[in-house]
């Protein structure tokens, strides 16, 4: 499963808003829950905020992959977000954060969610792919971003 | 005497048999443990096998060392916070219920039998407890399952309701052969043995479950060996001193099942198989203590009482035992539908069989072809009657994982996903060289779309995705090795 595939563009910020962790996350979930699969917003919220609390998912590197899984979805959802200041996540490395990727997947479906999770974490901890999701100006552009940084991926 | 290469022969081929047939016929709708009767009744001493078998005693004693463990084993199973909502509901069944199957039967019988009013109790009391396992078989295979509480509730009841037939049974068979004793006594008696039973099983399940934890033996097959062992202790102990064995064991079971305890998948898994293993043993040795040709003249009454019993008897218990719930008529009638009869009732047989009452043989074979008529025709329909009533469900999506874990079995240890921090002091590091806590293991590593199947030396990269078993107190341990930054 691409990354691509199910990043809708409508759950794509170029300028999110907030000035705390739980701001962002709370933003990110708003996002994501434009899409009808999002079936139960506070489930997907106490999933999202419960993994949060065994280990924050800052990291580092300015990333943040705030996950979790529940039966409140009805097919994986993800949102992406560049926020428009530095965010203090409570990050492993202690460096604010700026890209953060949302990724809810649904409770029975554990293989594909996992797959996904490691997909993006390792697509993310490439510097120049970064540093190019900093610069796009608007969410199509940022698709197409992914969309291109997949297929070299796919070709490792 | 037959050697002991015959015997293991005869029973090991007989047993295989039964295993491959099951196999095959899945997707029949016939419940597996009317097909290892078939088999008993086939290679027995009327069938091409022609082994001679006619000892009641024996068989009743296989009977009921095989209950102990499908009780033990069914009261493991039993998931008490499912089953909570509907205690009383499954208790009021298998007492109030169990005791008006036993009497409407009864009554039945007096009329259209040449049978006297214990005579006719007796019978109502042998066939008075169910059997849900073949329902629940059945409705694995077809895919399909029962609305809300139903089968919580069966299934609570069919495990339950042995003890009051067990009593019913003992207990008229004792009128009988005692006619000037009072049968006022027995709801006294009832009181005693449930209570005992009670007191018994919860005091001993209470117990193992102390043991278990605290005994820390040096080979883990002692765990299950311990467990029999005392399931055994339980029945035995409580029978002994008057109470209800059967009730004690399905109670300690449930106990146990419930509680966190070590090695507890281990012990799910050995009483499983006993459990089969006990179903088997017990269904071919009753299809092989019966003679298929003294079934043939009790077919017209056979049928009778059996139809008497699924479409009158039955119905009639469920609702009034089920009058102060709040179950729509749907429900109370696949309730009455699942009312299928199993071993038990051929295993009561044998007790006035064995204590020489007078129509004990009829009896018997009656009990044997009601036994059989009622499982074949509920037991096939079940799935569409089920549906014909709208209380059917497709059977819930399982939890797929590339390693499946429930973490309700161990004690409190979760299967948890954790991503390799990208500045993480772990990345270029081997497992070993980690240094993890005792209990925790990194049981999968996903890396580039690919599952990798981690060993001591398997080295992390930054952005690997781990499914860490992690005992929830050491969670923090790990929490600061996957933490920690290079350079600190």
């Amino acid at each position: 499963m691409k990354i691509s595939d199910i990043l809708e563009e409508k759950a794509v910020v170029v300028n999110l808003q907030g000035n705390s962790k739980e701001q962002i996350i709370n933003a990110m979930i708003e996002l994501v829950s434009q899409s009808p699969k999002v079936l139960d917003k506070d489930k997907v919220r106490s999933a999202i905020f419960e993994r949060e609390k065994i280990m924050s998912t800052g990291v580092g590197n300015g990333f943040a992959i705030p996950h979790g899984k529940t039966d409140g979805v009805a097919d994986i959802v993800a949102a992406f977000g560049v926020t428009a200041q530095p965010i203090d996540y409570q990050s492993l490395d202690e460096k604010p954060v700026r890209l953060v990727f949302l990724l809810v997947g649904k409770d029975n479906l554990v293989g594909p969610h996992i797959k996904l999770l490691s997909r993006i974490s390792r697509l993310m901890n490439k510097e120049d792919f970064r540093n190019k999701l900093l610069v796009v100006q608007s969410p199509k552009d940022i698709l197409e971003t992914f969309r291109q940084e997949e297929a070299s991926y796919s070709e490792l | 005497m037959v050697s002991l290469e015959v015997v293991l022969l005869i029973g090991s081929f007989l047993i295989l048999l039964s295993i491959a047939i099951a196999k095959f016929t899945d997707n029949l709708g016939v419940p597996a443990l009317l097909l290892f009767l078939a088999i008993g009744m086939l290679v027995g001493s009327e069938g091409p096998g022609g082994i001679y078998f006619d000892d009641a005693s024996s068989a009743q004693s296989i009977g009921i060392i095989a209950l102990i463990f499908i009780l033990f084993a069914g009261g493991l199973d039993t998931n008490w916070r499912e089953v909570k909502p509907i205690v009383w509901q499954a208790m009021s069944l298998a007492t109030v219920g169990v005791f008006l199957t036993a009497l409407t039967v009864g009554i039945f019988a007096v009329f259209i039998l040449d049978f006297s009013v214990l005579e006719g109790l007796l019978l109502g009391a042998v066939i008075s407890s169910t059997d849900a396992a073949a329902v629940f078989s059945i409705l694995r295979s077809r895919k399909i399952s029962l609305k809300g509480m139903l089968k919580p509730l069966l299934e609570l009841e069919s495990g339950s309701n042995d003890p009051m037939a067990v009593f019913l049974t003992v207990g008229i068979v004792q009128l009988i052969l005692t006619p000037d004793s009072k049968w006022t006594y027995l709801p006294l008696l009832f009181l005693f043995q449930m209570g005992v039973g009670s007191i018994m099983g919860l005091g001993f399940g209470k117990v193992v479950v102390l043991l278990l934890n605290r005994m820390k033996f040096s080979y883990e097959g002692f765990y299950p060996v311990f467990s029999l062992a005392f399931a055994v202790f339980i029945y035995a102990i409580t029978t002994a001193i008057g109470g209800s064995g059967f009730l004690a064991v399905y109670l300690a079971g449930i106990l146990i099942g419930n509680s966190e305890v070590v090695h507890k998948k281990n012990l799910f898994r050995f009483f499983d198989g006993l459990a089969w293993l006990s179903q088997i043993g017990m269904f071919l040795t009753l299809g092989l203590l019966v003679f298929p040709s003294h079934l043939l003249p009790v077919i017209g009454i056979g049928f009778m009482v059996s139809t008497f019993l699924v479409f009158i008897a039955r119905p009639v218990s469920v609702y009034i035992s089920l009058a102060l719930s709040n179950h729509a008529w749907r429900e109370k009638a696949v309730v009455s539908w699942v009312g299928l009869r199993g071993a038990v009732p051929i295993i009561l047989a044998t007790f006035p069989l064995l204590a020489n009452v007078s129509n004990a043989k009829l009896i018997f074979n009656l009990v044997f072809f009601i036994v059989l008529t009622s499982t074949l025709l509920q037991g096939w329909s079940i799935p569409i009657v089920a549906k014909f009533l709208k209380v059917n469900i497709p059977v819930k999506q399982k939890r797929w994982y590339p390693i499946e874990f429930e973490s309700r079995i161990g004690i409190d240890t979760d299967l948890i996903e954790l991503i390799v921090p990208y500045t993480s002091a772990a990345v270029g590091k081997s497992l070993v060289e980690l240094g993890l806590p005792n209990d925790s293991l990194v049981v999968l590593i996903v890396r580039n779309d690919n599952y990798v199947v981690p060993s001591g030396g398997t080295v992390l990269e930054a952005g690997d995705t781990l499914l860490v078993l992690v005992n929830k107190n050491n969670l923090s341990q790990v929490r600061v090795i996957l933490a920690e930054q290079l350079g600190d």
